[in-house]
């Protein structure tokens, strides 16, 4: 298969996978329990470490201080969304605010992180597409929880649960989009390499302790979000040490 | 100097340079309630850090024996917890919860030491220039550890000399067991990468269990998340120099 069609066919399936986000509301009452939505988080966090751990592991060659310098930026770009969306003090769980405005900025905050992911996807491609396949799977299965999250709150605003699943998948487009064009840029220019992977260590990093962590741990005990983000970046690991 | 006292001394050199973390605290004197919070972040971005290091070079001796230390370590740092839940911990004047966290990172961080420690011996095995270099390593990235548990003592009320003296406590192993794993190079290889799998989840759990919800309850999330994220950065890049 031609390169660039796999990162688009495996950022594909990683977007679409947030359309199984909607599974745990399956059942009659549309609803669950807050810890759930924490559980949710530690998960989506946990397995969002474990994909970066391969690809600072692989991806980090001598060029250090090009890597200071993408993972500055990485983190300037998270800050700089956060604020621009005036998402930065934002709870981004929240199951009682139904404000129009919430809505759109819920939707908006996801799609900016849904972006970072997917220049990690494509510069993870970059590194050896057998890299770039792991992360992408990592990164899809990491998309169920989180894709979780965003329909407790699409569905306690009274969205349908066919339009919630749609939704979920809609704001995860632009992974694709991103991981596509990191890819096509750094094929043209190799010598971006150690910025895109500094960009990504920055990136993820913070979206995990901004983003996913801080709320869950108000949302259900601290033994089991630290036990779920723990085992679960340990899986990431294990599988990384195994399979590549 | 006999071979073994010249590795003792190399283990005992490393175990000092952890003092040397304490030194940034040597100017901070009282600490807020936010102090806490940085230290904190400061602390988990380091640890943090330093797991995935730790993973990374024990998946190169062997990624199962690894991933079983993980979550052996993940399961000593939960039972050290309830058990110094249940029984009373009172170091001076701390509160219970602030004593539980101080005890927990000297333990995670003592134990996390002797897997180091069989690093430095097993180096000797492979010529002095090679346990020179390794011996430097660890002395280098002992210091990030001071720091991190002095980030934790400080705040709560050790004094300077409490935080070197324990810093340095945290890395004895290292003189203790370099020795050992020097004499009997062959028999302390296999178990290697299940100690250094398990000082990573004592570490991650510590990390996620302790210090970071500490620091989210004490000061605005996006503070907390750019020092972690900044710390966590440069203790990966800084572990790539050495």
């Amino acid at each position: 298969m031609n390169p660039t069609l796999t990162v688009l066919v495996y950022s594909s399936v990683a977007a679409a996978a947030a359309a199984l986000g909607i599974l745990p509301f399956a059942g009659r009452d549309r609803s669950v329990p807050l810890s759930w939505v924490g559980w949710a988080n530690a998960l989506a966090a946990g397995l969002m470490l474990g994909a970066m751990f391969g690809i600072a592991e692989v991806g980090l060659d001598r060029s250090l201080l090009a890597a200071v310098g993408g993972a500055i930026l990485g983190m300037s770009f998270i800050y700089w969304t956060h604020r621009i969306s005036r998402a930065t003090d934002l709870d981004l769980n929240s199951l009682e605010n139904t404000s129009p405005e919430y809505g759109y900025q819920v939707l908006l905050v996801q799609s900016l992180h849904a972006a970072s992911e997917g220049v990690a996807m494509g510069v993870a491609m970059s590194i050896t597409l057998e890299l770039g396949v792991f992360t992408a799977l990592a990164l899809a299965v990491h998309n169920v929880p989180e894709a979780a999250v965003l329909c407790a709150v699409l569905l306690s605003r009274g969205i349908r649960l066919r339009d919630a699943s749609g939704l979920a998948v809609v704001a995860n487009v632009s992974q694709v989009l991103l991981a596509v064009s990191t890819f096509a840029v750094l094929g043209a220019m190799p010598a971006l390499l150690p910025w895109a992977v500094g960009f990504v260590m920055g990136a993820l990093v913070y979206l995990v302790m901004s983003e996913l962590l801080p709320e869950s741990y108000s949302q259900s005990g601290h033994t089991s979000i630290a036990l779920l983000t723990s085992v679960a970046m340990g899986v990431v690991v294990l599988l990384n040490g195994v399979l590549l | 100097m006999t071979p073994v006292s010249t590795v003792f001394a190399y283990g005992l050199l490393t175990a000092a340079a952890t003092g040397l973390g304490a030194i940034p605290f040597l100017f901070v004197r009282t600490v807020s309630h936010r102090g806490v919070a940085y230290a904190n972040a400061i602390a988990a971005g380091l640890m943090l850090g330093a797991c995935f290091g730790l993973i990374a070079e024990g998946t190169a001796h062997g990624s199962w024996q690894t991933i079983v230390g993980l979550n052996v370590g993940i399961v000593f740092i939960l039972l050290v917890q309830r058990l110094l839940a249940r029984y009373e911990v009172q170091i001076g004047s701390l509160r219970q919860a602030s004593s539980r966290r101080v005890v927990l990172i000297l333990v995670v961080m003592t134990v996390h030491s002797f897997s180091e420690g069989v690093a430095v011996g097993s180096a000797f095995g492979g010529g002095m220039a090679l346990a020179g270099l390794v011996t430097v390593a660890i002395a280098v990235h002992n210091i990030p550890e001071g720091l991190a548990i002095s980030a934790v003592l400080r705040p709560r009320g050790a004094n300077i000399l409490q935080c070197v003296g324990w810093s340095i406590f945290s890395s004895l192993p290292q003189p203790l067991m370099a020795v050992p794993a020097f004499l009997f190079v062959e028999a302390f290889e296999p178990g290697l990468a299940f100690g250094i799998g398990f000082a990573a989840g004592a570490m991650v759990l510590m990390v996620f269990l302790e210090l970071l919800p500490e620091a989210y309850q004490k000061e605005r999330t996006p503070r907390v998340a750019r020092i972690v994220s900044a710390t966590f950065v440069a203790m990966i890049l800084f572990q790539r120099l050495l």
